[in-house]
């Protein structure tokens, strides 16, 4: 492999928006399950330690002062903080709209109505990864799937906007039928989203009997293309294999075709998050993503937020990551599918390789092809 | 009564200024947001229920060049879209009864 691409390489820093529109916070450090793909827990450069309830405050202060607009709370799990009332009302106090990303077992009537009675939740997405108990339980812990169930139900009767996030692993990808119909069907709700076990966090401990192997990711694939259609457009996916299907799908039939090269093909523009958003870590540690959980950027309330976002080299990197060219890797040499491949995710280019301007190993449909696996193509993309 | 000539930014909406002096103005009760461009801005920094609209146009030929003659119309019409949004309203004055 050749060397990272160093910044040296790119004098100019990009130009950046005076302040992040949104900022992802991991407002804990804990959480009530221990999910065995989690993405956040066992990561060995964290500190998983939690910041008490002034600090936050004072942080949604500066968060108010630079107009940031969006601020989406995570974990860990944020329904363990008996402090989330005051910290929701921190967010609203300084004029900012807010989602919260849950497992959603500890969600009851009481808090979801504080929740709608905010005005200013744009979500709260809870995962549930099964039709029934015992896909979603078998890697989340017993009863798990029984109350996610009651908490989605909580903030539906109190008119929550509820949004569902399935993580596809080698327990439930035959049941993913099963699972539209409960979210779509009987649930009634608008859309859900998808995702597969990465190999981030957790995963990375025991991936390989959790994460989806080459023949089960084809056919994840195809049964999410198919469902995707069947319910129009109400299954999406930003990662994992709906999303793998539809741009695979597309690089396949662009390569065949020997067709133009993509707009953003070619180069490492599989992320914009570094143009619009910040994370923030449970111990206050201010980082560029929460799949970069251990490039820490500043600490919150000793680093101003501003010098962090607009002057931080680290940032102003992976900013220039969409100049490098795939041509710049031995990982990629010979491949044909360059000038339609995006590089996909750093993060997990970062956990797989060390280097998160490199592309992901993960997201190569080339290596995919060459172990075994196949691509439904879909038309009119 | 309200005093129909002097609109004041409702304290609620947030103004991003994001690149070359564009910038978003964004009510986080409705979710709205709307993106304006400098002169927009400018407009906006003087909505604060003390000048009116002939106030507001004459301060914006005193910072830009080449304002056109349609510049209150435009002013006006800017600012009625913004009232309809919720972004703007006009202060309520004791009519005194």
């Amino acid at each position: 492999m050749k060397e990272q691409v160093s910044i040296e390489t790119h004098p100019s820093p990009p130009k950046v928006m005076y302040s992040p529109r949104s900022v992802d916070v991991e407002i804990t450090a804990r959480c009530n399950l221990h999910c065995r793909y989690c993405y956040f827990f066992d990561n060995p450069a964290v500190d998983y330690q939690d910041l008490d309830t002034d600090e936050w405050l004072e942080f949604f202060d500066e968060l108010g002062r630079c107009a940031v607009m969006n601020v989406t709370l995570q974990g860990g799990e944020p329904f363990v903080r008996r402090d989330l009332p005051a910290l929701i009302e921190g967010i609203v106090r300084n004029r900012m709209r807010f989602a919260i990303l849950s497992n959603g077992t500890l969600i009851d009537d009481d808090m979801a109505a504080f929740i709608a009675g905010t005005g200013r939740c744009d979500l709260v997405q809870v995962s549930v990864d099964g039709s029934n108990p015992e896909p979603h339980d078998a890697c989340r812990g017993k009863g798990s799937f029984k109350a996610a169930i009651n908490g989605i139900h909580a903030l539906q009767r109190q008119g929550v906007n509820v949004s569902v996030r399935v993580t596809l692993h080698r327990f439930n990808i035959h049941d993913l039928e099963n699972i539209a119909r409960l979210l779509i069907e009987e649930l009634e709700l608008d859309e859900f989203t998808t995702n597969s076990a990465a190999y981030l966090g957790s995963c990375r401990l025991d991936g390989d009997e959790v994460m989806l192997r080459t023949e089960d990711r084809g056919l994840a694939m195809e049964k999410l293309v198919c469902l995707a259609n069947k319910y129009d457009g109400r299954i999406t996916a930003t990662a994992g294999p709906l999303a793998e299907a539809r741009l695979w799908s597309a690089m396949e039939q662009a390569r065949t075709n020997a067709a133009e090269p993509f707009s953003f093909g070619g180069r490492l523009t599989g992320c914009g998050c570094t143009d619009n958003t910040l994370a923030v870590r449970a111990d206050g540690m201010i980082i560029p993503c929460c799949m970069l959980a251990d490039m820490e950027l500043g600490r919150i309330n000793t680093d101003s937020l501003i010098e962090v976002w607009q002057h931080s080299p680290v940032l102003n990197r992976l900013r220039c990551r969409h100049d490098i060219s795939l041509t710049e890797f031995e990982f990629c040499s010979g491949c044909l599918y360059i000038p339609y491949c995006t590089g996909n995710c750093p993060g997990l280019a970062y956990s797989l390789t060390g280097h998160a301007n490199h592309p992901s190993p993960d997201a190569c449909l080339k290596r995919f092809l060459e172990s075994g696996g196949r691509v439904p193509i879909e038309t009119g993309i | 009564m309200t005093d129909h000539n002097m609109p004041i930014a409702n304290p609620l909406v947030v103004l991003r200024e994001e690149f070359d002096d564009w910038a978003i103005l964004f009510n986080p009760e409705t979710a709205d947001a709307m993106g304006i461009n400098p002169v927009g801005v400018a407009v906006w920094k003087q909505m604060d229920g003390r000048h009116s609209l002939e106030e507001i146009v004459d301060d914006l030929g005193e910072r830009f060049s080449e304002v056109p003659d349609t510049a209150g119309k435009d002013v006006a019409a800017f600012v009625n879209q913004l009232v309809e949004l919720g972004f703007v309203g006009y202060e309520l004055k004791d009519s005194g009864r």
